[in-house]
């Protein structure tokens, strides 16, 4: 039986959960329509093109190089079989556990003058002091490598899903055809897999934006360093909202093309069944080289910074481990775990709205969400905690406050900057079932609810939990921005590593921080080990 | 009242009964949280039976949150790092005059709002560290900040960007004592005597100053005894050891002094126990333990600093600018030092 009344339903909540999740970005938009103060003008004529250009050459910089390491790495460990590779397989996603300004101040104990790295040269070469081998890496360059290093792994996971997912038949035709190897990867495989490949561009690009450790550490005057001198320096919160504002702009107008140039060509996979593509094995040099090029990603982005803190901790001290960091920890973890499991579901929901009522609106405002994911932390907070006073001003009028400092507010605010997370791995996922399917479904009158349930969702297990994955352990990283919305008392592991972070106290700070990577670790490996176990065609 | 702020109501009241298990509190709102602070407020609960409560996070966003929460808020105590986080609260009106006479009989006045609306509670100093090589006695003696913008100079400094809020309180010093105009044309002599462009934390220019990267780097004063400490590792260690530090201005007003500081909030629900907790911080005891983890220098009398701190001398002259000004120039300063091109 079709209820007409399910369509409906489908129609109307995504409007409604958008529009609430919607309102702390549009309050950070809303500064476009007041005032423009003189700063303005001091702005224009002396930093906003340095903050331009840096922000772009970032952009570039980091896009190009961790489009290499994530395709060329997702590209080895799917299509071929050497020494390790199952290893490299799943350690390639642990740079997701790093937090890119912790790699940055870690980068820059390591490769300093008196640095790990130089001291370990002047040793083998028994130098003296004086001399320095390993250059000045606090530039751009140096943050182009700490972004690309620990954020490659959303264009890890996308393409290596992509490329699992294509069919054997496809690579064989290319091999009929007298397609070399090389060839095959970008005249057959790399199309292919482009718009799950941009989806995950996307992410890297928004977050790189989004970053102030990293930046200010490095002390590259962009466009988010930017947003903060104003705020904490010109004490101007309404001029740091607006040029926040117009990165949003500049990013939502290249989601724009990216999404109207998509439509023109329909990527969803023939069929359901896969084949998977046989793997060839490799010897000698070349697993050699195989394995060094999946390696180093993972010695860059996980090895290196969890080393040089671990060193960092034990020449400071361990104490930090007690059990007030146990009750750190559970509370990090459950807030990150809730954060996913909502995320996911939300994410789940509006793109299979969008996809049974095709309607472009919905469609529209969830791309619109994601930009949550652009807004620096920072003033985020501060829209949701605006938003939450006006809640409280205008429900619970006669009482004092309930939203603001709440765990609800804190959850909700998760959701907000990580929706982009989500929604970006279900629009992959929901790309890869076929239409003929919903049509097929449909004959058989599952609609709604039950074609969600029963057909769809069993498809995009995998989706789902990558999903939470990427949300959890962005949550666990992103803790510091969103501190201020916390209740009184409530330790996250967060807490300490920010506060001495913000202070230069590394060393103090590196306890906590080796604390947040592990227990970023926690949800990994367990969803990885789900999520290949969810995908039939690995057995 | 609708049937929705009914429910809320009760559910309100729900929540509260279970939060305020403790009739005495005081909220503490705090950019400025080591973990070593524990400690002290379990020390606090214990002597006078206040539970403290702890919200930690960034100075400015803090400030967003007071704002909002309007007379709702929970907070008794801003505490901070940077007088300037400090004057945004006061310039607001969000504080209230602390009207303690012992607070006030041990805090010199140069260090409270210029109506007690807040109170320093340690001090740091930002020095010049030099390069017992390269720079002669003849060269520090009597160096003062201005005497930087000297073409002697030149492409010998570190110093980090300008994005620092202790480089724009540093600036905003001097913009109080001579004006915008003379202390932008000091900021563009400044500049072109920096031996790099502006990167890194403030340990990182004393590192740079004991590699030779630069001869004298300006940096706050607890980094070298955090240094010196070994805690940072090894190598901070054997740079920290190549390096001297000076105290500038000395032949005049004195060495530029920032300071950590509370103050009571205009709207705070337990204000005696804010007060009690400011005069608890100020304590002798308390400043002896803070000022031993943190390097900074105490802000009341007869109290050392830290041995490896107290070591460079602690009869040095301060700079007595008031440090509520550092908060009003400080835009003035950001603006200025973009003219100036300092990074």
């Amino acid at each position: 039986m079709l209820k007409p009344s399910i369509p409906s339903f489908w129609a109307v909540l995504p409007f409604l959960i958008l529009f609430l999740f919607l309102l702390p970005v549009l309050i950070v938009l809303f500064s476009l329509f007041s005032g423009y103060s003189e700063n303005w003008a001091h702005l224009y004529n002396y930093v906003l093109v340095d903050y331009i250009s840096n922000t772009l050459y970032l952009i570039i910089g980091v896009s190009l190089t961790s489009l290499l390491i994530g395709t060329i790495s997702a590209w080895i460990v799917t299509n071929y079989d050497f020494f390790g590779k199952r290893f490299l397989e799943w350690a390639l996603i642990l740079p997701l556990a790093t937090p890119p300004y912790i790699l940055a101040y870690t980068f820059t104990g390591f490769f300093d003058a008196y640095g790990t790295a130089n001291n370990i040269i002047r040793e083998i070469f028994s130098l003296d002091q004086s001399f320095i081998l390993f250059p000045n890496i606090r530039n751009i360059y140096g943050a182009i490598v700490v972004f690309s290093f620990t954020l490659y792994p959303y264009i890890y996971l996308v393409s290596r899903a992509a490329f699992l997912n294509q069919s054997r038949s496809i690579l064989e035709a290319g091999r009929m055809l007298g397609l070399n190897q090389y060839e095959i990867f970008y005249k057959l495989s790399l199309p292919i897999i482009r718009p799950a490949v941009i989806g995950g561009l996307m992410l890297v690009i928004m977050e790189t934006i989004s970053d102030f450790g990293a930046v200010d550490h490095f002390a590259i005057q962009t466009f988010t360093t930017g947003v903060f001198r104003t705020w904490h320096g010109m004490y101007d919160l309404t001029t740091a909202m607006q040029l926040a504002s117009i990165l949003l702009i500049f990013v939502a107008t290249f989601v724009w093309i990216e999404k109207t140039s998509r439509k023109k060509a329909l990527y969803t996979s023939g069929s359901s069944t896969f084949k998977p593509a046989k793997k060839i094995k490799l010897i000698k040099m070349k697993a050699v080289i195989a394995f060094f090029i999946c390696f180093i990603p993972i010695l860059i982005g996980f090895i290196l910074p969890i080393t040089e803190l671990t060193k960092w901790a034990i020449n400071y001290n361990l104490t930090f481990f007690d059990e007030k960091f146990l009750q750190a920890a559970m509370n990090t973890i459950l807030l990150a775990v809730a954060a996913g499991i909502l995320c996911a579901s939300i994410a789940l929901i509006i793109n299979f709205s969008i996809r049974f009522n095709k309607n472009r609106f919905s469609n529209f405002l969830s791309s619109f969400l994601s930009l949550g994911y652009a807004v620096p932390g920072l003033i985020l907070a501060v829209g949701i905690v605006q938003l939450f006073a006006l809640i409280d001003k205008n429900i619970f009028i006669n009482t004092d406050i309930i939203l603001t400092g709440s765990l609800i507010g804190l959850i909700f605010a998760y959701v907000i900057k990580s929706y982009a997370l989500a929604n970006s791995t279900f629009e992959s996922g929901f790309q890869r079932i076929s239409f003929h399917l919903d049509d097929s479904a449909r004959t058989l009158n599952s609609s709604g609810w039950n074609l969600l349930s029963r057909v769809h969702f069993p498809l995009l297990k995998t989706s789902f939990l990558t999903s939470i994955l990427l949300v959890t352990s962005e949550v666990v990283k992103e803790l510091p921005a969103t501190l201020i919305l916390r209740p009184f008392n409530f330790d996250t592991l967060a807490v300490s590593t920010y506060i001495y972070a913000a202070e230069e106290r590394m060393f103090q700070a590196a306890a906590p921080a080796i604390a947040i990577m592990l227990v970023g670790l926690i949800p990994i490996i367990l969803l990885t080990k789900m999520i290949s176990s969810s995908r039939p065609m690995d057995k | 009242m609708s049937k929705l702020q009914k429910l809320m109501t009760i559910l309100y009241i729900v929540i509260f009964s279970l939060s305020s298990a403790f009739a005495e509190e005081v909220n503490v709102y705090t950019s400025r949280h080591y973990d070593s602070d524990d400690a002290l407020y379990s020390e606090f609960t214990k002597e006078t039976g206040i539970k403290v409560n702890i919200i930690s996070g960034n100075g400015s966003a803090l400030i967003e949150r007071l704002k909002v929460e309007g007379k709702n808020s929970p907070a008794d105590i801003y505490f901070t790092v940077d007088a300037g986080n400090l004057w945004k609260v006061q310039k607001d009106g969000y504080f209230k005059s602390i009207n303690s006479e012992s607070i006030k009989s041990v805090v010199p006045k140069n260090l409270r709002g210029p109506n007690d609306e807040w109170v320093a509670i340690a001090k740091r100093a930002r020095v010049i560290y030099y390069n017992p090589n390269t720079v002669t006695a003849n060269e520090v003696n009597n160096l003062s900040y201005e005497d930087l913008a000297r073409p002697e100079w030149k492409e010998r400094i570190a110093i980090r960007s300008s994005s620092n809020m202790y480089n724009q309180s540093l600036v905003a010093s001097l913009i109080s004592n001579h004006g915008i105009q003379t202390t932008e044309s000091w900021a563009k002599d400044f500049v072109k005597n920096f031996a790099r462009n502006p990167q890194g934390s403030d340990r990182a220019q004393i590192v740079a100053v004991a590699n030779g990267e630069a001869d004298i780097a300006i940096a706050n004063s607890y980094y070298i005894g955090i240094m010196l400490s070994g805690g940072s590792g090894d190598d901070q260690l054997q740079a920290a050891k190549k390096v001297k530090m000076h105290f500038p201005n000395q032949g005049n007003r004195g060495v530029h002094i920032n300071i950590s500081g509370a103050g009571v909030l205009k709207n705070s629900p337990n204000s005696e126990n804010a007060i009690k907790f400011i005069e608890f911080l100020l304590s002798k005891k308390v400043q002896q333990y803070m000022v031993n983890i943190s390097f900074e220098y105490p802000v009341i009398d007869g109290i050392d600093p830290h041995p490896s701190i107290a070591n460079f001398g602690t009869d040095f002259k301060e700079d007595r600018t008031s440090v509520a000004d550092y908060g009003k120039y400080n835009p003035d300063a950001i603006r200025l030092m973009d003219r100036a091109g300092w990074k």
